[in-house]
C-alpha cells in the first residue's frame, strides 16, 4: 500500500533521471538504463529556475514569518485575554473555516488591483499576516492548556499583556507554532491559484506557475520537467522527513480536542 | 469613550497602560506588514514604468520570441530606445494575463494580441483606441492603405482602429513524403500542382500510413482536426459561412460549416475516436483538440516526430522545419475539398500589436508599434520566421518567400478570414467545444452547432 | 449555553471552561471592561483587519458584483437578476456544476474509504509502522502541481507506469485523461493521494479508543467485523465528519489539476466549477457573471455544510450507546 502511494514519486525520479530516446520507449522502462544526472542541470538551465525558486523562497518566507505572528495574537487574544464578547467572535472563527477560499476570487481581486499590488508579491503574503482560521483554532486549542495561574502570576508582577504573551506564553507554545509555520510554509509552497491570479511577469513567477508556463509554452521534455518537479518537492521531502512529527501531530491536532 | 478615560486616576493610567499594549499588538500585526511593502518592492520588482522605457508582452514561444528580441534589439540601437519583450502565459483566446495585469495597472505599454480578436478586446474595454496617434502622424487612411483589407478590418471597432496589424499565415495540408512512400504511397499525388487533393483521395492515402500495435496507433496518416484542423478550416473547406453580417446572426449551423463536421464526425468514427485521441494523448501529452494543437515545435508535434502522415498546418512550421526537421523530407498542397473540381478554401488568421489601457509610456508604445508593425519590422519576423507579413508591398517582394512559402503567399489571395466579432473569442471557444465533442463522437454536429449558436447569439445580441 | 457548545461538533473546550469568569468583572467593573474588550481587539485586530477585508467585504461586494455588467474595466452596469437568468440557459454553467458535485460525491466517500483502510491497516502494532506512516502522509504535503506533472507521464496511455502496470491482467491501455468518461475519475483517483494525511487522523482515533471495549466485546463473542462496525466505526463517526466537511470544501475548489492536466476536457468532461468561473472572469473578462457564480458556490456550500451538520446528529456519535 504504502509502495503505491510512492509510487508517483518513484516515477517523476526514474523519468527525470530518463535520456530523451528511453523516455519514448515502448514498452516503458521500470529502471532508467543508464541514469542521465545532467538532466537536472538541463533543467535548471533551461527554465529559469534560480528566479522562480528565490521568488517562490521569498513569499514562503515572508509567509510564514507573518503567519506566525498573527496567529500567535490572535490565538492568544481568543485564550489568555478576557474580554466581552471573545467566544462569540471565536465562533465566527470557526465558522470562516468552511468557506471556499475561490467564491471570493473576483472581489478581492478586484481588491488588490485597487490598491496596486497586481503583480506584487504582496496579494499571496499580505493575507498571511492577517491570521487564518485554522491556524487560530490549532493555536488556541494549544494555548488553553497553558495554565491560567502562569498568566496571572505574570499580571501580578506587573507585566502588560504583550509581556505575558512574550516572556510566559511564547515560550511554551513553540511546538504548536512550528506547526502553524511549516503548514503556512507548505501552503505558500504548493500554493497555485494565488500566484496564478497574481503573477503576471515571467520575472515574478513562482516555481508552481513557472514550471506550468514552461510546460504549456516551451514545450518542455517530460524528463527535464519532472527533474525540475523534483527539485520542487526535494525541500519539502527533506523538510517532512526532518519534521515528520509535527507534520502528523499538526494534521490530528485540527480534528481531535 | 473619553468621557470614562477622566473617570479617575486608576482609570487613567490604565488606559495609557492598555493603550500601549493595544500598540504594540496592533503595529506587530500592521507596521511589520507596512515594512513589508518596501521588502516585496525588492524581491518582486519589476518596478520599471517610468523612464523611456517600452514593455511589449507576448505570449509568442520561441523560436517567435527569439525573433521578436532580435527584432527589439535592432529597434533599440536604431533608435536609442529601451524597449524589451516579457514572456508571459497566454492562448489566442486566453488572455487572462493581459486583462489581470492592465485591472491592476501592472500592464504592459504593448500587447501582441491574436487579431481576431481585437474587436472583443477593444469592446471590453481593454485597448487604447489609436484614432489620435494616427492623426498625429499620416492619417488613418495612410496606415490603413498600408496593410491587407482584411487585416486592417480586424483591428477595427466601431469603424475605429485599435491596433495595427502584424504578421499573418494561410493554412495548408502538410505530408511527410518519406513516411507516404513507407507506406506505398507516391508523394507526387499531393503535388500541389494537381490541385487540391479531394477528402476520399486524402482518406484512402491516410489508411495506408495507419499503423496499429496491438489496438493502439503507433503511426497514423492523418488526423483533421488537430492542430490547424480547427472548426473555421473545416467549415471554409465545406463552403459554410460563420457569419451573416445583414442579420447580426451567428451561423455555426450553416448547412456548409455543418458538412464539415459532419465530415470530421465520420473520420473519427472510422478511425475510432478513443483510439485517435488515445494516439494523440500518448505521443502528445494533450486531452482534446482543445489542446491538441501546437504552437511550439520539437516534443510534442507528432508530425516532427514522423509518426504522421498528413497535418494540416501553416506557414510558420517552414522554420521550424528548417531547425528541428532532422532531414524529414516534407511537402505542402491545399486544404482537401469535398469533391472534384472544387474550390480549395483556407484561412489566414495573424497577431496584432496594441496599447492596453494604462499603459505607462503610450508614446513610446506607438513609436514602437509603428516600427514592430511596419516594413522594417515585419520584413525582420517573416524572414527570421517565416511567418506572412500584412504589409502589403512587402507581400510583392519575392525574395522574402522560398518555394514553400511562396504556396503559402499566394493562398493569401484566396483566405477566409474570421468575422471580427466583438464576441470573436467566445465565439471560437464554443466552435472548439463543438469540435471536440463531435470529434470524440458524443454529439452529431447539427447538435453540437446548435449549442454554440444557443450560446453565442445572446451575446452578440448586445452590440446588434 | 455551555450545554450547547460542548455538543458543537469542533470541540471548544476552552470556551465551555472560561465563560463563567469574566461576567463577574464585567458587572462590577464597566470601564475596565471596555478597556478589556479594546485589548483584546487590538490582539485578535490582525483576524479582524482579514476578516473585514478578504472576507466580509468581498462577500458584500460579490453580491453586488452579481447584478452588474461588468468587464473589470469602466463602471460596472446594474442589470438586474440577468446573470441569475443567463445561468438557467447557461449549458455550460450546469455541466460545471454537475462535474463537481459528481467529484465531490464521488471523492469524499471513496477518499474517507481508503484512509480508514489506511489507518487500519497502519494500526497493526508492528515496529516500522512509522515507516509506512510517513510514506503515506508524504503525498498529501506535496504540491497539487507537481503532482499533476507527474500524473500527466505516469497515466500516459502508452509511456505511462499505470498502463504498463495493468497490462499483464490482461487490461486494455487506458487513455485516463483523454477519454470523457476516464479524465474525471483520473482526477479523484489523482485526490487520493492526499488520503494520507486523514488516514493519520484515523489513526489517532483509533489509538484512543480504549482496548477495554474491545476485550468486554470479545467476551461477548464478537468477531473482528462486528467489532469493527459495532465499535470503531462509530468512535470514529465525529472524525469522519470531519473528513467529511473538509472533503467537501476542497471538492467545491477542485481546480488546479483540471487547469493543468486537461483545461477543462476532453469535451467538457473536466469542466469544473472555480474553473468555469475563473474562464469566466479573467479569460473573457465577465466579472459580473462570475460574481454572481461565486454568490451561488457560496450558497450550495453553504447549504452542503448545513446538511452535513444537521444529519450528523444522526450519525455522528461521541460515545457508544
Amino acid at each position: 500500500m504504502s509502495a503505491v502511494f510512492l509510487a508517483p514519486l518513484y516515477w517523476m525520479v526514474s523519468t527525470a533521471l530518463k535520456g530523451h530516446d528511453e523516455l519514448l520507449e515502448f514498452p516503458p522502462t521500470v529502471f532508467p538504463g543508464s541514469p542521465q544526472w545532467s538532466n537536472f542541470r538541463d533543467a535548471v538551465e533551461f527554465i529559469p529556475f534560480g528566479t522562480f525558486f528565490l521568488n517562490t523562497l521569498t513569499i514562503t518566507v515572508f509567509s510564514v514569518i507573518g503567519a506566525v505572528i498573527s496567529n500567535l495574537l490572535v490565538a492568544y487574544g481568543f485564550s489568555h485575554v478576557q474580554w466581552p464578547g471573545r467566544d462569540f467572535l471565536f465562533y465566527v472563527v470557526v465558522a470562516t473555516i468552511f468557506i471556499p477560499f475561490p467564491v471570493i476570487i473576483v472581489p478581492v481581486f478586484i481588491l488588490m488591483a485597487k490598491l496596486g499590488w497586481v503583480d506584487t508579491f504582496l496579494p499571496l503574503i499580505i493575507p498571511a499576516w492577517l491570521g487564518n482560521p485554522l491556524y487560530i483554532f490549532l493555536l488556541r486549542q494549544y494555548l488553553l492548556q497553558i495554565p491560567r495561574d502562569l498568566t496571572d502570576a505574570a499580571r501580578v508582577d506587573g507585566a502588560r499583556e504583550w509581556q505575558v504573551l512574550w516572556r510566559v506564553v511564547l515560550p511554551l507554545s513553540k511546538p504548536a507554532l512550528a506547526v502553524v509555520a511549516i503548514f503556512a510554509g507548505v501552503f505558500a509552497w504548493n500554493d497555485f491559484l494565488g500566484p496564478l491570479l497574481y503573477l503576471q511577469s515571467e520575472d515574478n513567477y513562482t516555481l508552481a506557475i513557472g514550471l506550468q508556463f514552461y510546460r504549456s509554452q516551451y514545450d518542455v521534455q517530460f524528463n527535464l520537467l519532472m527533474a525540475a518537479s523534483t527539485l520542487v518537492v526535494l525541500p519539502l521531502v527533506v523538510l517532512f522527513l526532518a519534521f515528520q512529527k509535527q507534520f502528523i501531530e499538526g494534521a490530528t491536532m485540527g480534528s481531535l480536542k | 469613550m473619553e468621557s470614562t478615560e477622566n473617570t479617575d486616576l486608576f482609570g487613567r493610567r490604565l488606559t495609557r497602560r492598555e493603550a500601549l499594549e493595544r500598540g504594540g499588538a496592533a503595529a506587530l500585526g500592521l507596521t511589520l506588514g507596512g515594512s513589508l511593502l518596501s521588502a516585496c518592492d525588492i524581491g518582486g520588482g519589476d518596478g520599471d514604468g517610468g523612464g523611456g522605457e517600452v514593455v511589449l508582452w507576448t505570449e509568442h514561444t520561441q523560436p517567435e520570441l527569439g525573433a521578436m528580441r532580435k527584432m527589439i534589439t535592432a529597434y533599440n540601437k536604431e533608435t536609442d530606445s529601451k524597449a524589451k519583450v516579457v514572456a508571459v502565459t497566454g492562448s489566442e483566446t486566453d488572455i487572462a494575463k493581459l486583462t489581470a495585469a492592465v485591472r491592476g495597472g501592472t500592464g504592459p505599454d504593448v500587447y501582441l494580441l491574436d487579431r481576431f480578436t481585437a474587436a472583443q478586446r477593444a469592446e471590453q474595454g481593454i485597448l487604447e483606441e489609436l484614432t489620435d496617434f494616427m492623426e498625429k502622424d499620416d492619417g488613418v487612411e495612410s496606415f490603413k492603405d498600408q496593410y491587407l483589407e482584411f487585416a486592417w478590418a480586424e483591428v477595427e471597432f466601431e469603424g475605429k482602429p485599435y491596433g495595427l496589424p502584424f504578421d499573418t499565415d494561410a493554412r495548408g495540408l502538410w505530408h511527410n513524403k518519406d513516411l507516404l512512400k513507407k507506406s506505398g504511397v507516391d508523394p507526387a499525388e499531393l503535388d500541389p500542382a494537381k490541385g487540391p487533393p479531394t477528402v476520399d483521395k486524402v482518406r484512402e492515402i491516410a489508411r495506408k500510413v495507419d499503423k496499429k500495435d496491438g489496438g493502439a496507433y503507433t503511426q497514423v496518416g492523418f488526423i483533421p482536426w488537430t492542430d490547424q484542423g480547427w472548426h473555421y478550416t473545416w467549415g471554409f473547406a465545406f463552403g459554410g459561412d460563420f457569419y451573416d453580417e445583414s442579420g447580426c446572426k451567428v451561423t455555426p449551423t450553416d448547412p456548409g460549416v455543418v458538412a464539415g463536421f459532419q465530415f470530421l464526425y465520420d473520420w473519427a468514427k472510422e478511425m475510432g475516436p478513443k483510439q485517435a485521441m488515445a494516439f494523440l494523448s500518448a505521443h502528445a501529452q494533450c486531452t482534446g483538440p482543445q489542446t491538441c494543437n501546437f504552437t511550439t515545435p520539437q516534443e510534442s508535434w507528432p508530425f516532427l516526430r514522423g509518426i504522421v502522415g498528413m497535418d494540416v498546418s501553416g506557414d510558420w512550421p517552414i522554420n521550424w522545419m528548417r531547425q528541428y526537421g532532422k532531414g524529414i523530407d516534407w511537402g505542402v498542397t491545399y486544404i482537401p475539398v469535398p469533391e472534384e473540381g472544387a474550390e480549395s478554401a483556407t484561412w489566414a488568421g495573424g497577431w496584432s500589436v496594441v496599447i492596453p489601457k494604462g499603459a505607462k509610456n503610450a508614446e513610446g508604445a506607438w513609436e514602437l508599434m509603428k516600427w514592430f508593425a511596419g516594413p522594417e519590422g515585419q520584413r525582420s519576423y517573416s524572414e527570421q520566421t517565416s511567418h506572412l507579413p500584412t504589409v502589403k508591398s512587402l507581400l510583392e517582394d519575392q525574395s522574402l518567400f522560398d518555394k514553400n512559402h511562396q504556396f503559402f503567399r499566394k493562398l493569401l489571395d484566396v483566405a477566409h478570414s474570421r468575422p471580427p466579432l466583438p464576441v470573436g473569442a467566445l465565439y471560437w471557444d464554443e466552435l472548439t467545444v463543438a469540435l471536440e465533442a463531435v470529434a470524440l463522437n458524443r454529439k452529431q454536429p447539427q447538435e453540437a452547432l446548435e449549442q454554440v449558436a444557443a450560446r453565442v447569439q445572446p451575446q452578440l445580441d448586445k452590440f446588434c | 449555553m455551555t450545554d450547547r457548545e460542548t455538543r458543537l461538533t469542533l470541540e471548544v473546550p476552552g470556551v465551555a471552561r472560561e465563560t463563567g469568569r469574566p461576567r463577574l468583572l464585567r458587572r462590577r467593573l464597566g470601564t475596565l471592561e471596555r478597556r478589556r474588550l479594546l485589548t483584546g481587539l487590538a490582539f485578535i485586530s490582525p483576524w479582524l483587519v482579514g476578516f473585514l477585508a478578504f472576507l466580509v467585504y468581498p462577500i458584500v461586494s460579490n453580491v453586488w458584483y452579481g447584478f452588474t455588467d461588468y468587464s473589470g474595466f469602466g463602471e460596472a452596469e446594474f442589470v438586474g437578476l440577468d446573470n441569475y437568468s443567463r445561468m438557467k440557459g447557461d449549458t455550460l454553467f450546469w455541466k460545471s456544476l454537475y462535474n463537481t458535485l459528481y467529484y465531490t460525491i464521488l471523492a469524499v466517500p471513496v477518499g474517507v474509504i481508503v484512509a480508514i483502510g489506511l489507518a487500519v491497516a497502519m494500526n497493526q502494532r508492528v515496529r516500522e509502522v512509522s515507516i509506512y506512516r510517513a510514506a503515506l502522509f508524504l503525498p498529501s504535503v506535496l504540491p497539487l502541481f507537481a503532482l499533476s506533472f507527474i500524473f500527466i507521464w505516469l497515466l500516459n496511455p502508452r509511456y505511462g507506469l499505470v498502463n504498463h502496470a495493468l497490462a499483464p491482467f490482461g487490461v486494455e491501455p487506458i487513455n485516463w485523461f483523454g477519454d470523457p468518461t476516464w479524465a474525471r475519475l483520473s482526477i479523484v483517483l489523482l485526490a487520493q493521494l492526499g488520503a494520507g494525511q486523514f488516514a493519520v487522523i484515523f489513526l489517532a482515533g483509533l489509538r484512543a479508543i480504549p482496548t477495554t471495549l474491545y476485550d468486554a466485546a470479545a467476551i461477548d463473542g464478537a468477531g473482528t467485523w462486528s467489532k469493527f462496525r459495532k465499535i470503531t466505526i462509530p468512535l470514529l463517526t465525529p472524525l469522519i465528519l470531519y473528513d467529511v466537511i473538509i472533503g467537501i470544501g476542497f471538492g467545491l475548489q477542485v481546480f488546479t489539476q483540471a487547469y493543468i492536466i486537461t483545461q477543462g476536457g476532453p469535451d467538457n468532461s473536466t469542466l469544473f466549477y472555480v474553473l468555469y468561473l475563473y474562464n469566466q472572469a479573467f479569460r473573457y473578462g465577465d466579472f459580473g457573471y462570475a460574481a454572481a457564480l461565486s454568490c451561488v458556490l457560496f450558497v450550495i456550500s453553504l447549504f452542503l455544510a448545513l446538511i452535513v451538520f444537521w444529519t450528523s446528529r444522526r450519525w455522528v456519535h461521541y460515545e457508544l450507546e
